[in-house]
């Protein structure tokens, strides 16, 4: 009885969060599907058991379309829209899977690759872990001097600590701070490159407003924000480790 | 090893913290527990979570957790270790030889809302049908008992009439006497976001709590009431909503006692319920009164939410009636969006209500002197059933101090730190010839047993909680008990050695024998919940997956209309005075739990390591008291030693405090003045002095244990 009920509940992430309203059928790789209006192409293809990859996107948080990872084709539309953002129509035929979409992921996982510790990419189970290797982008052929390897690790928090140079500046912390526990804690301060998370003004974490709910780490897809208790020992940074 | 060590196994069950009862997914890795990931498919809490249920899990397995049962002959003794059998045998040869000595009904149990289920009911079984009397309670008699008098007699059943995502429908929200970004942060959080959707606030609280004002949510309307004013407050918005003809009169006919209505229309318009005499004596603007009122009253769709700031009076059962006489005129029950909610403070208060562990009622709220209920208990437990009601805590512990109760079974409770006037709790253990306690650590309390059995925590057991909202939730196995037994197998086999005859193979098996016996229970199984995660009572064979919403079309009554009950203001007894000028009143924090068994063995101590006295500036400059200074707080009870915070969220007058810390002994200081319906004790009320103070030493009986505690506690 308790499996049926694991399977049942096996932790889909649609991407977007659910809809009331009447049924609406679209095409997804040739699939039908039919969800809530007001649903998202995302979770319409989840639902069709076709997950489009994505990063910024969650089904607890509203969509954002930053990543640019979950771009879609829709027939008779010009363009490569985000499939989080973009609600579903009747008669919609949407596709998921092209050569162009798969190129065009391609070069934007490779940008965010640029900015990730290589030596953190071996044995690593995030979201953004699994994103890369499902897509197979493992490479990039940047030379890679702009990151932010050695910004500090904030380990203030007794629970969890956040390390930049595992952050790709989803929003998705910023996000779940502010609409799911209201705490109003988390944001990204700085334009461009010198975009980071900051917790309040740029306070650590442990003096800041954040009340330690957790929803942030549970939202991070890339264990930027991570629990302590998932290491042995003193959590170890990787690049200063090399250096 | 840069990146985190992935999990292999997880295990959803439910938090053992607050009222909310999140699910939670419980992560292991080799046998161990490593991380607490919030459920999303958790009906309470839509996969979020707060800091306590979320990361402050390990106190399970902190290095003073008792592992093997004690004895000793005396509290002067030093505990001896002993075998399960050994305890077992001890216990059961100490309550005969005492109901031997001093008659049936000299010995009586107590259970507690951190219990499951199962266990609340085996525990009143033992009572009932081992022990052979009723002297059974739980801890809900010192916080929610005015809510099943309250509501039962309003509205007709103690519960929520709602579950928690009504609120999402609701257009105002009324806060009375509760704080639930600290105390019930996951509720808190969906109520923020309902409120930056829109929604207007009202909240009734002497403190500018955190629900007041914060980020990007503040209260339209907040009626600062002076401690002990929430009747006579209460009062005056009826006042406001009856002549002002706010009320829904549609309503009133259609599901109400008109009659029993229109008596209390006429007892709440008196003049003397009018803001502008209530204002002053409650030391609130009366338009206040008059803008709650009418933004209760013009809804669409407003809902009451309250807490034990309601309840934990003098008159906290005429508190309660207060809200559901409002939630009926206005026609505010019934339906989505609506309703009068109790916060529960602990996981399973309400399961612990629902569960007979009542000197007075069996499960269901149903009497112990109403023959055909009592037949049908005597025909499932084989032996004959007390008929008269059993003593509630508080009559227990007089009743040892004059000499007639002499032994207890203490499951899962800290009497000597949680309930009021603590020198009397004292001298009531110390009165009795055999206290058992059945807990996790050794506590206040357990200075003064004499038989301590280790028992199992929430993550080492199998059973249900019911949280705030009427929700049946499943508590699952994750690890293996520490201490060898689960808690419900430890309460069985004492009912063994007892010489009564019980045999479970699984704690389903208990909630199979609870569902045959509650009639609200009556669909509950391990399997439906296992099937549909979780299900809110009624549950029976009109509503097979449970019931979201209450009093659709009528109230649990007799004759199925709702009801309105005079509420009379009478000011508490405990009065300030030149010597005690200043009212206390005690609260939570988002951090700490309750007593802090749990989480002051946790490294939530960093954020909360003391509890610290909040004064306003006024009050702290007229006695020469500094921030962060030691004062001596001083009731007509007793005295204790704090540290003050100067806080422009307590208005002149008004001084708070938590009792997260055994060390700071809140409970030295409150009254033993207690609800006149329920013996709820009057926690929120205390007139008090505050004076600077060099820091004296603390005066314990067992400073040893103090100190083992401390050691826990992070360094300052």
């Amino acid at each position: 009885m308790w499996n049926e009920l694991r399977n049942l509940t096996d932790d889909i992430d649609y991407g977007t969060p659910p809809r009331d309203g009447p049924m609406v059928t679209l095409e997804i790789d040739g699939e039908t599907v039919s969800v809530p209006h007001g649903s998202s192409i995302m979770l319409a293809a989840a639902s069709a058991g076709r997950p489009i990859p994505k990063l910024c996107a969650t089904d607890m948080l509203e969509p954002f379309g930053s990543c640019r990872v979950c771009l879609v084709e829709i027939e008779g539309r010009g363009g490569y829209p985000a499939s989080c953002t973009t609600p579903v129509i009747d008669g919609m035929k949407v596709r998921t899977q092209t050569e162009t979409l798969k190129k065009l992921r391609k070069g934007v996982l490779e940008l965010y690759l640029s900015d990730f510790p290589e030596s953190e990419l071996v044995g690593g189970w995030s979201e953004f872990h699994q994103t890369i290797i499902g897509e197979g982008v493992t490479t990039h052929p940047f030379d890679g001097s702009y990151n932010h390897f050695q910004a500090p690790i904030d380990a203030s928090n007794p629970y969890f600590l956040f390390d930049p140079a595992k952050c790709i500046v989803c929003s998705r912390c910023v996000r779940a701070c502010n609409d799911i526990q209201g705490a109003f804690a988390i944001t990204i301060a700085g334009r461009g490159f010198e975009s980071k998370v900051v917790a309040s003004q740029d306070q650590s974490f442990f003096e800041s407003e954040c009340v330690s709910c957790g929803a942030c780490v549970q939202a991070c897809p890339s264990h930027a924000l991570v629990e302590k208790s998932l290491f042995e020992g003193d959590y170890v940074h990787a690049e200063s480790v090399k250096a | 090893m840069p990146n985190p060590l992935k999990p292999e196994k997880s295990i959803v069950t439910t938090c053992a913290y607050c009222g909310v009862g999140c699910g939670f997914r419980a992560e292991t890795l080799n046998g161990k527990i490593v991380r607490m990931i919030p459920w999303k498919e958790g009906k309470a809490n839509h996969g979020h979570s707060c800091v306590k249920g979320r990361f402050a899990y390990d106190y399970y397995n902190a290095p003073d957790r008792v592992r093997t049962p004690l004895i000793r002959a005396s509290i002067a003794d030093p505990w001896t270790p002993v075998s399960w059998q050994e305890a077992f045998d001890h216990v059961a040869r100490e309550f005969k030889r005492i109901q031997g000595k001093y008659g049936v009904k000299s010995v009586g149990a107590v259970s507690s809302s951190r219990c499951t289920n199962e266990e609340i009911f085996l525990v009143q079984k033992f009572a009932r049908a081992v022990l052979g009397n009723n002297n059974i309670d739980n801890c809900a008699r010192i916080c929610h008992s005015p809510t099943q008098f309250g509501l039962t007699n309003t509205i007709g059943w103690g519960a929520a009439s709602q579950h928690f995502d009504s609120i999402l429908q609701s257009d105002v929200i009324m806060v009375v006497g509760a704080n639930p970004t600290e105390g019930h942060p996951v509720f808190g959080s969906l109520m923020k976001r309902r409120i930056r959707q829109g929604a207007k606030l009202i909240v009734i609280d002497p403190r500018r709590t955190e629900t007041v004002e914060s980020a990007h949510c503040k209260a339209d309307v907040h009626l600062a009431i002076r401690p002990g004013t929430n009747v006579a407050i209460l009062d005056s918005i009826a006042h406001v909503i009856v002549t002002e003809n706010l009320y829904n009169a549609n309503f009133v006919k259609a599901r109400c006692e008109v009659h029993e209505f229109e008596s209390w229309k006429n007892f709440v318009s008196s003049e003397k319920y009018a803001p502008e005499t209530i204002g002053p004596l409650a030391g609130v603007n009366p338009e206040d009164i008059r803008r709650a009122a009418r933004l209760y009253a013009g809804g669409p769709n407003s809902a009451i939410y309250y807490g034990l700031g309601v309840t934990e009076h003098s008159q906290g059962s005429t508190g309660v009636m207060c809200l559901g006489n409002l939630g009926l005129a206005c026609g505010m029950l019934g339906r989505e969006g609506v309703g009068v909610n109790p916060l529960r403070g602990q996981g399973n208060v309400q399961g612990g209500s629902c569960l007979g562990s009542w000197p007075h009622v069996f499960s269901g709220y149903r009497f112990v002197t109403d023959e055909t209920t009592r037949k049908s208990f005597e025909a499932e437990w084989g032996v004959p059933l007390d008929p008269e009601p059993g003593l509630r805590l508080p009559n227990m512990l007089d009743s040892a101090v004059a000499g007639s109760f002499k032994a207890m079974y203490i499951m899962g409770e800290d009497p000597v730190q949680s309930d009021p006037n603590q020198h009397h709790v004292i001298a009531a253990m110390k009165a009795m010839e055999c206290v058992v306690l059945h807990d996790l650590f050794l506590n206040e309390t357990s200075k003064y047993a004499h038989v301590f059995l280790p028992g199992s925590s929430s993550l080492e057991k199998d059973g249900t909680f019911t949280n705030a909202e009427r929700r049946v939730s499943r508590v699952r196995k994750v690890i293996e008990p520490l201490a060898g037994y689960e808690d419900w197998e430890i309460t069985v086999k004492l009912m063994n050695a007892m010489g009564y005859k019980a045999t479970y193979n699984h704690s389903g098996e208990v909630l199979d024998e609870i569902a045959r016996l509650s009639p609200a229970y009556r669909g509950m199984s391990f399997d439906l919940i296992d099937r549909i995660g979780s299900a809110q009572w009624p549950c029976d064979e009109n509503a097979p997956e449970g019931t979201e919403v209450l009093h659709r079309e009528k109230f649990p009554r007799a004759n199925g209309l709702g009801t309105f009950m005079l509420t009379e203001y009478v000011p508490t007894a405990e009065r300030t005075s030149d010597r005690y000028p200043l009212m206390l009143t005690t609260g939570r924090i988002l951090t700490q739990y309750n007593v802090g068994t749990q989480t002051r063995r946790t490294p939530n101590s960093l954020w909360h390591p003391e509890d610290v006295l909040e004064i306003n500036q006024q009050d702290a400059d007229e006695r020469g008291v500094k921030d962060g200074q030691w004062i001596k707080l001083t009731s007509r009870f007793g005295q204790i030693e704090l540290r003050a915070k100067i806080s422009s969220r307590v208005n002149p007058g008004v001084v708070y405090t938590t009792f997260h810390h055994a060390t700071s002994k809140a409970n030295v200081v409150t009254s033993d003045l207690s609800d006149w319906a329920t013996n709820c004790p009057e926690y929120k009320v205390t007139a008090v002095d505050v004076t600077p103070t060099n820091r004296a030493e603390i005066t314990s009986s067992n400073i040893a244990i103090d100190a083992s505690a401390k050691q826990l506690e992070p360094a300052e």
